[in-house]
């Protein structure tokens, strides 16, 4: 070790590397690509893009909040429920038209996401995870008893209000694509800005060590605290937008742990947890066994089951961290160089 | 004016087990103590109740004039407690360059932007600056010990809190190690050490304080303590230079 005072070396901070700019080139074409795609793709095509959108943003919430905060939640259908609910109640019982019902759907998912904090945040690990997914059930039974929300049974978004989307049915498919898209993007940019934040230094910092993380400063608590919050305003946004598409909704579907958490907990597992780019792989092996595979029915579950438990085996920081160890090959550049000059 | 530490009557149990039993301790401000006990003593654990990792069994702890001992340990080193660990926890997925930054960032609360310039120092002066990219959970046990020191530095300390850093160090290594410290003990930080390197603890600090099953042993002028027929039983076997 050497206490010299000679000047310090020259030297400069670097926030991106050559793949970092491969990265922001492919997803400029990428979006532009999907902005286009209502004026030469089909219905089809719509409906798929505007799935595997929310299914990603579900999944770097997940993420966000596991891979990062440590708060592994199994509860989050609690949200997309929520949000599902909320649209339904804004838009026809309040007169609230679709769109605003949207944004109010996911603040409704962040105000009931405080007292549920309140509950889950004195849990720790395990019997967080349980907690949450607690929590998300008391919230479905607590929907079935609403007879204005069609109760257990569940209702359908009457047509007035589907019509306040748009006049023809291409007009209602190209709104809620957009909104899809918007929601998909952005819920990406707002993880990756974040990540890139000094308050990214800390939700990383957490994610590597806890204890280490208070010894320097960082309140984890809050730092927790923000993410979940953050994440049940953006799933509720998301379950608002999916059941406004769905234009039916009933509490066994929109509080359901398999569709709208464990599917996100493949995904993120699959493709690497800790990092933006693992959900990304996560959801392209997710769509791609499901394209192939899904008319296979149990074989389809058995295989998807098998290929969890190989990659989580093999490689446990998932498909991405594989590769990122390999080849320091980083598309989001969230991190910080030091080049000496 | 109050002490710049004051450790009152503090005691922790784990169990049936007191690790720290009635302790008092305090540190002016500018002073280096060195802290001596055998394993087992309540050492680490000493360190973890004035950090703020544990919550105490029973007394107090105050920085200055204000009570501490409710605080959060975060809130603790941002009022000027930084501490390093026995045992290394980098994060282990960011560079080094991004565990120190990180220190600088929430420790000393400055914006990012103008604490890089302090790590860059921070990384030379424990000889890291060559391994600045370098993911934190790649560096050699050694390496992960001066990463502790950078990182805690970073914070800005008023107090620096050493748990056991010369363990495994070559003669030479320890020798630049001492300088370091005693840099950082020159630059105004005031110091508590925790070392069973009882030369590298003399050369540095102005006071001893010995501690055995969670009790003061001794206290005073580092010869004395080290002459002192209690702590000669207790060291049988390991020579004071």
């Amino acid at each position: 070790m050497s206490a010299t005072a000679a000047p310090l070396p020259a030297f400069r901070i670097e926030r991106s590397t050559r793949t970092s700019w491969i990265g922001l080139a492919v997803a400029a074409v990428a979006i532009v690509v999907l902005i286009s795609l209502p004026w030469w793709g089909g219905e089809d095509d719509l409906r798929l893009i505007v799935e595997i959108c929310y299914t990603i943003a579900l999944a770097q919430l997940w993420n966000l909040l596991a891979g990062y905060a440590g708060l592994v939640s199994v509860g989050q259908q609690a949200f997309v429920g929520i949000g599902g609910y909320a649209l339904f109640g804004l838009t026809i019982i309040a007169g609230v038209p679709p769109i605003p019902a949207v944004a109010l759907a996911g603040a409704v998912a962040a105000i009931l996401a405080v007292p549920t904090a309140l509950i889950v945040f004195r849990l720790r690990g395990a019997y967080f995870a349980i907690g949450t997914w607690v929590v998300a059930e008391v919230f479905s039974e607590v929907t079935g008893l609403l007879p204005d929300l069609g109760a257990g049974t569940g209702m359908s978004l009457p047509v007035a209000v589907s019509r306040a989307v748009g006049e023809t049915r291409f007009e209602r498919e190209t709104v809620l694509y957009y909104m899809g898209l918007v929601l998909g993007i952005g819920t990406v940019a707002a993880v990756f800005a974040w990540l890139r934040s000094r308050q990214g230094l800390a939700l990383t910092a957490i994610r590597d060590s806890e204890t280490a993380a208070g010894s320097i400063g960082v309140n984890n608590d809050r730092t927790k605290y923000a993410v979940y919050l953050l994440a049940a305003l953006v799933t509720g946004m998301l379950g608002a937008v999916i059941y406004l598409e769905k234009l039916r909704i009933s509490p066994d579907a929109a509080f359901d742990v398999i569709d709208w958490t464990a599917d996100v907990i493949f995904i993120v597992v699959i493709g690497g947890i800790g990092s933006i780019e693992g959900p990304f792989i996560g959801a392209l092996v997710f769509f791609g066994l499901r394209y192939f595979l899904a008319d296979y029915g149990a074989w389809y579950m058995i295989l998807l089951g098998a290929v969890a438990v190989v990659i989580m085996l093999l490689a446990r920081r998932g498909l991405w961290g594989l590769l990122a160890d390999r080849y320091d090959i980083h598309f989001f550049p969230v991190r910080r160089r030091v080049r000496l000059e | 004016m109050a002490p710049l530490l004051s450790v009152e009557h503090v005691s922790k149990n784990f169990g049936a087990l007191k690790v720290i039993d009635d302790l008092s301790l305090s540190l002016e401000a500018g002073e280096a103590l060195g802290i001596l006990g055998p394993n087992g003593a309540g050492k680490t654990t000493l360190f973890n109740l004035i950090a703020g990792d544990l919550a105490v069994g029973a007394g107090t702890i105050s920085l200055a004039d204000r009570d501490i001992t409710g605080l959060p340990a975060y809130a603790r080193c941002r009022l000027g407690i930084g501490r390093t660990y026995q045992i290394p926890h980098p994060f282990g997925n960011m560079t080094v360059f991004e565990n120190v930054l990180a220190g600088a960032a929430f420790g000393a609360t400055r914006r990012e932007a103008e604490s890089y310039e302090r790590c860059v120092e921070l990384m030379r002066l424990t000889n890291l600056l060559s391994k600045a990219n370098q993911a934190a959970g790649k560096l050699t046990l050694l390496e992960r010990k001066r990463l502790e020191l950078a990182r805690a530095l970073a914070t800005d300390p008023k107090i620096l809190l050493l748990d056991e850093i010369a363990g495994g160090l070559t003669d030479t290594e320890c020798q630049l190690l001492i300088e370091t410290v005693r840099a950082v003990h020159a630059s105004g930080v005031s110091i508590v050490w925790i070392e069973h390197i009882v030369h590298a603890l003399i050369a540095v600090v102005g006071r001893l304080f010995v501690i055995n099953f969670g009790q003061k042993l001794a206290e005073g002028d580092p010869r004395a303590v080290m002459d002192s027929p209690q702590v000669q039983e207790v060291y049988m076997g390991i020579e004071a230079e």
